[in-house]
């Protein structure tokens, strides 16, 4: 089954820059229905009210942390299959365990390319 | 200590723990610093333990009023109240030109990424694409080759990112550094009014307040590279 292009992305990252970046790339790779938060709560907020198919974190954000985000979303009950990358500068060890522990489905180090973003939803939802 | 002071010291001390009235009887405090003053007596009465330990005691006393000295000098108040916010305004300031000239880039670049396509519609719109394959096949591999050029461009802008988190960390040290500064000044009450006080006081809880996300990007060779953290994701997920 092929992937659905029109599905919902959601990019969160306290800076602005960096969501138009991946905001753009994901354009780039035919993703035209992304959305945007600039923190964890915001996200949240987003989620319980919106249909979202995807989400794209940064681990540090003031208020709630991309790795408190998505605990959040895996104890949810109708939001935990929503598949989850971590797009972050915290490229230890340690911190890459965290999120799988807590259940991230891929995970990204800044900085990254387009072809790093394009093989993690490839392998988090299948080929485009 | 003999053990005769000894048993008077604990009587002392055990009466005054017994006493329930709000305000300890002064007359037993008397008797316990009695107590006490007999028992140093004792201790220092002929040796020179006692001389030594008020030679060292004024020894540390010359040294701090000396450290205090050479802080007034060093003027840690122009440093706290100016120098280090200077500093903190300049990087913030670098902070947002970069942020403003990346936006400018990105603007560019999306200007740039809807021509490609409108250029790329118009082409297979036209004639020239049924009568000319090879002229038409030259244009699309042009459009194609700008599109990966403005993809660059969007990671080449990963620098700003990055750039900020790590000059916000060196602002957040530098904060720290400021806050610590603060304490020496309010320690040792160097030059302060009450007034500057009062500021010092406001911007220390403002201080305290920030956000401690500090952690800015780690520098290369504190990081793992995705290849690792794939393996890693590989033998977890």
């Amino acid at each position: 089954m092929s992937v659905n292009k029109n599905m919902r992305i959601l990019v969160v990252d306290d800076f602005q820059t960096m969501r138009r970046i991946v905001i753009n790339l994901l354009n780039q790779l035919g993703f035209k229905n992304v959305t945007e938060a600039a923190d964890g709560v915001q996200a949240l907020d987003k989620v319980r009210t919106e249909q979202i198919d995807l989400i794209v974190s940064d681990w540090n954000m003031p208020n709630m942390t991309g790795i408190d985000f998505l605990r959040h979303i895996r104890t949810d009950e109708k939001l935990k299959a929503t598949p989850f990358i971590m797009v972050t500068a915290e490229g230890k060890k340690e911190n890459v365990i965290a999120a799988v522990q807590a259940g991230v489905n891929n995970y990204i180090v800044k900085p990254f390319n387009a072809a790093t973003l394009k093989e993690k939803l490839i392998k988090v939802i299948g080929e485009f | 200590m003999t053990q005769e002071q000894q048993k008077s010291l604990q009587q002392q001390m055990a009466r005054l723990d017994a006493s329930t009235e709000a305000m300890v009887p002064m007359a037993e405090v008397r008797k316990l610093l009695d107590a006490v003053r007999s028992l140093l007596q004792g201790e220092f009465d002929e040796g020179e333990d006692f001389g030594n330990l008020l030679g060292e005691l004024g020894e540390v006393a010359r040294m701090i009023s000396q450290a205090k000295r050479e802080l007034r000098d060093f003027n840690p108040g122009v440093l706290q109240d100016e120098k280090l916010p200077e500093a903190s305004d300049q990087l913030d300031a670098i902070v947002k030109t970069t942020e403003a000239a990346t936006h400018k880039i990105m603007d560019n670049c999306e200007r740039l990424t809807a021509n490609l396509e409108r250029a790329r519609d118009r082409l297979m719109a036209s004639t020239v694409a049924a009568q000319d394959a090879d002229l038409m096949a030259g244009m699309e591999d042009a459009i194609t080759e700008a599109g990966i050029s403005v993809t660059e461009i969007y990671e080449a802008c990963n620098f700003q990112d990055l750039t900020g988190q790590r000059i916000q960390k060196i602002v957040r040290t530098m904060r720290e550094v400021e806050r610590q500064i603060l304490r020496m000044v309010i320690v040792f009450s160097l030059q302060k009014t009450d007034k500057a006080k009062q500021l010092d006081q406001e911007r220390r809880d403002k201080l305290m307040t920030e956000v401690e996300l500090l952690n800015g990007p780690q520098l290369p060779g504190q990081s793992m590279a995705q290849e690792d953290i794939d393996d890693i994701l590989d033998a977890l997920l």
